[in-house]
């Protein structure tokens, strides 16, 4: 007997978890520094 | 080395490279998935699966350079105690644990259909998680010190301790027995049919432009946090 | 007074502790799964030297050879041979084989010998090598195959 398993399901939910980390990651970085910069900046 | 060491100069340097390094890393990444889901062609034995590959050697190749990163920045700081070392040291740990994370999660998704299961105790895939657990516990270490005040000297020390895990990492499927496959890639060669390999390296070369671009910002909002938190303490001493 | 003098000292403390649990945590992980199987799986060379006691929970790993995979009568139980170039052992194992179990591709075996030397299989993992080839260069001509080979390098 073999299983038989559909090979894409597992390549796309790779990809999405792959996308949505880096994106995620950079979105926060970026934001985290814009809002930091900005109170900085307001501070002075 | 003390070029760099100097915080206007380094903000001089890095503010033009931030937005470029993440957005042009983030379109070179989209591009590489694109490539991969489309242009490698299923693999002998492992069908379409193999396709999994381009995304999981980069992210396991900067979780790996991510504490490299740590551990050299945490010298620095030990050894020429100076505090934009410390701040490098910081801004690497974030982005070396999610890539360690997704590194982990692809693997997993690949080893199901791959190997017949999600998860098995060998020499590779134990020491990457023992990874993903210093990344942690560093990141709690140098929240810890910052909220609480404390020796930076701490996490230092810890990111230094830390990378003896990095070389059993890399020997791991080397020295043991173990069900994950050796490298493809060596300074000997590659065993990898260039279908394979010329997409796996852009999506190495992106996927670094972006942990660089990442590291840059999160460096930028640290010392902006650091600036904003000294002119307070001085305004505080003079009023 | 009293409370400040005491409050970076306890910091320190839980900083320290915090540490040392993750380090603790981190050996203890490692040296757990490094037990006694740095190594994930015995070759066949190894099984033969010195056979683990029948019934021992052992994992067997080496290439399934080719024309050596017979399926029985009953449909679910199959017979092959794991070598490694030095020596050979007989497996049986009932039940789902993964998707990519082949004969001359790596197969890692989970079970037990049995004392006439025939290891019973209660699962099997699929073992890749370090090598990627494309599915079309499987009906390439041996010629064709070693020309593309030779560019690769």
């Amino acid at each position: 007997m073999r299983e038989a398993l559909d090979q894409w399901t597992f390549v796309i939910a790779a990809y999405a978890v792959t996308a949505l980390a880096t994106l995620a990651l950079t979105a926060w970085s970026w934001l985290a520094m814009r809002a930091a910069e900005r109170r900085k900046d307001r501070g002075r | 080395m003390h070029g760099f060491a100097n915080p206007a100069r380094f903000l001089r340097i890095a503010r033009p490279m931030t937005g470029p390094l993440l957005w042009g890393g983030l379109l070179l990444v989209a591009a590489s998935l694109w490539w991969g889901l489309t242009g490698v062609p299923a693999e002998r034995l492992q069908g379409d699966t193999a396709r999994i590959l381009v995304v999981h050697v980069p992210t396991a190749w900067l979780g790996m350079a991510g504490w490299m990163a740590i551990a050299v920045a945490s010298l620095a700081e030990l050894v020429w105690r100076h505090p934009l070392a410390g701040i490098a040291a910081r801004a690497a740990a974030a982005p070396g644990a999610v890539f360690t994370a997704v590194c982990l999660a692809t693997g997993s998704i690949w080893g199901r259909p791959a190997w017949g299961t999600w998860w098995v105790w060998d020499g590779r895939l134990t020491s990457m998680l023992v990874l993903l657990f210093l990344y942690l516990g560093y990141l709690a270490l140098a929240g810890a010190v910052d909220r609480e005040g404390g020796s930076a000297r701490i996490p230092a020390l810890f990111g230094l301790v830390g990378v003896l895990n990095i070389p059993i990492i890399h020997y791991s499927v080397i020295w043991w027995n173990s069900l994950h496959q050796p490298p493809s890639l060596t300074t000997g060669g590659s065993t990898m049919a260039p279908e394979f390999l010329w997409p796996l390296l852009t999506a190495t070369l992106a996927f670094s432009l972006l942990f660089a671009g990442v590291v840059l910002a999160r460096m930028r909002a640290l010392l902006a946090a650091a600036q904003a938190e000294a002119r307070l303490r001085r305004r505080a001493l003079e009023g | 007074m009293n409370t400040s003098a005491l409050k970076p000292k306890h910091q320190r403390f839980v900083l320290l502790t915090i540490a040392l649990i993750a380090l603790i945590g981190a050996a203890l992980l490692a040296a757990w799964a490094l037990r006694n199987q740095a190594s994930y799986f015995l070759v066949p060379s190894e099984m033969v030297a010195t056979p683990p006691a029948p019934g021992q929970d052992v994992r067997l790993g080496g290439m399934v050879e080719p024309g050596s995979l017979k399926i029985r009568a009953d449909g679910i139980t199959v017979d092959f041979v794991v070598g490694d170039g030095d020596a050979r052992v007989p497996v049986m194992f009932s039940g789902i084989v993964p998707d990519l179990f082949v004969e001359g591709s790596g197969v890692v075996a989970e079970g037990s010998l049995r004392a006439d030397g025939t290891f019973v299989a209660t699962n099997l993992l699929a073992k890749h090598d370090e090598n990627y080839m494309p599915r079309e260069l499987e009906d390439m001509t041996a010629a064709q195959k070693t020309q593309v080979v030779a560019e690769t390098e």
